[in-house]
């Protein structure tokens, strides 16, 4: 675990420190995009299986080149999922009969890297890596007597897109992409909130 | 200014999504959902050692710490639905000068001095709600063998107690061995009353005379 977080962070970090050399664009770009976002794993069989319609993510990408661009990039997602009445034990005598509610929202701030490995001016297919923070806010309620806990966890992503540049200069452009969200949760018996993301939404040049 | 004006629409416009999109779990709850019914009990007791019962002719109306004793056509509803299910589960109503095995109270708590319930404060002032004399016990105190979570109170609980009356002398002290704790959105209507207990026995499958 620590290994990987520790390989994704240096990637990341390295994206940063190898691009000046072959720097030629320079432009600033702003990236808005819807985001659907699929619970998998840990999360999908212990906390919410429900798919999320509700978020968003963005960033703003600095271009090193035609090929690298890096930058910060930041989302939100809201997860929900009401289960039926049935009883769970509170203890080895104690049982409580109540349609559970969980609710989990998730702000992310990473640091993201996009390689564009190929050089067509009509689409460019991409990959990118990221590290960084998840803000989680997980309030889990028995009837309507919750409890909620805020904590701050690792994040580390990895995604595939394709990004179609419009406009006669080209200068903006059209993103669609799917990105895996790695972030460990080891707090009341759960164990990850890892997801994978449908997103579509579009990235203009700020300067 | 173009550029900085459509970051800033941009930047608003996350804004928006951002206070909007979350969907609020209790908007998506109705009264039945919003209940929960808690029940604990001393699992080293055989509750089926135990035939008959009497019940109390009212209910504990306690209120910050403070009680009364109140019966109206709530309390009478909670009463009824709790002898039909005690009935139900083999047990023999008695009156209380007959001996009965088990003793019954049923209790409403509007809210605690804290805003919160937890049944170690609730029974700190337990013989103060319902008085060992009334059960023909002068001088013993109530326990509870075994331990409660803490709960979040907003809008008051009924508490069903049932007591052990059987072993008094025995253990010296009055102990309660079952507890059922219905909380939620309007409870204290009379014609749910019997759809609150029934719940309450529904999940306490050992409570029974066989």
């Amino acid at each position: 675990m620590k290994k990987i977080k520790i390989i994704v962070i240096a990637i990341s970090f390295l994206s940063f420190i190898s691009l000046p050399a072959s720097a030629q664009n320079g432009t600033l770009k702003l990236d808005l995009n819807y985001n659907y976002s699929i619970p998998v794993s840990g999360f999908k069989t212990d906390l919410i299986s429900n798919t999320s319609p509700r978020g968003f993510r963005g960033g703003i990408m600095y271009a090193f080149s035609n090929k690298l661009e890096a930058g910060l990039s930041f989302g939100y997602q809201d997860y929900y999922q009401k289960y039926p009445r049935s009883i769970y034990a509170l203890s080895k005598t104690q049982d409580v009969s109540a349609v559970l509610s969980n609710s989990i929202q998730t702000t992310t701030f990473l640091l993201k890297a996009r390689y564009f490995p190929l050089n067509i001016n009509t689409v460019k297919p991409y990959i990118s890596v990221g590290a960084g923070t998840n803000l989680v806010d997980f309030k889990q309620y028995l009837g309507e007597f919750g409890s909620s806990q805020t904590s701050v966890q690792f994040l580390a992503q990895g995604g595939i897109g394709i990004m179609i540049p419009i406009g006669r200069l080209k200068t903006s452009g059209i993103n669609v992409g799917a990105i895996y969200d790695y972030t460990p949760y080891k707090k009341l018996g759960y164990n990850n909130l890892n997801n994978v993301n449908l997103q579509a939404g579009i990235a203009f040049q700020l300067k | 200014m173009k550029k900085i004006l459509s970051l800033l629409s941009g930047l608003a416009s996350i804004a928006i999504i951002y206070s909007g999109c979350a969907k609020e779990p209790l908007n998506n709850l109705n009264s039945d959902e919003s209940r929960i019914y808690i029940t604990d009990h001393d699992s080293t007791v055989s509750f089926s050692n135990y035939k008959t019962y009497s019940i109390s002719d009212s209910v504990a109306i306690i209120d910050n710490g403070n009680s009364t004793m109140r019966l109206n056509e709530v309390d009478s509803a909670y009463i009824n639905a709790v002898k039909k299910y005690m009935s139900q589960e083999g047990y023999t109503l008695v009156t209380k000068e007959q001996n009965p095995d088990l003793g019954v109270n049923v209790s409403h708590i509007i809210s605690t001095t804290t805003g919160v319930i937890s049944y170690g404060d609730y029974w700190n002032y337990y013989d103060g709600y319902w008085n060992p004399y009334y059960w023909g016990y002068p001088g013993y105190g109530y326990y509870i063998p075994y331990g409660y979570g803490v709960y979040q109170i907003k809008e008051g609980a009924i508490a069903v107690d049932i007591l052990d009356l059987k072993n008094v002398s025995a253990n010296n002290k009055i102990n309660v061995i079952w507890t059922g704790l219905i909380r939620g959105s309007g409870i204290f209507d009379t014609s749910i009353a019997d759809s609150q207990v029934k719940a309450l026995f529904d999940q306490s499958t050992y409570l029974k005379t066989n």
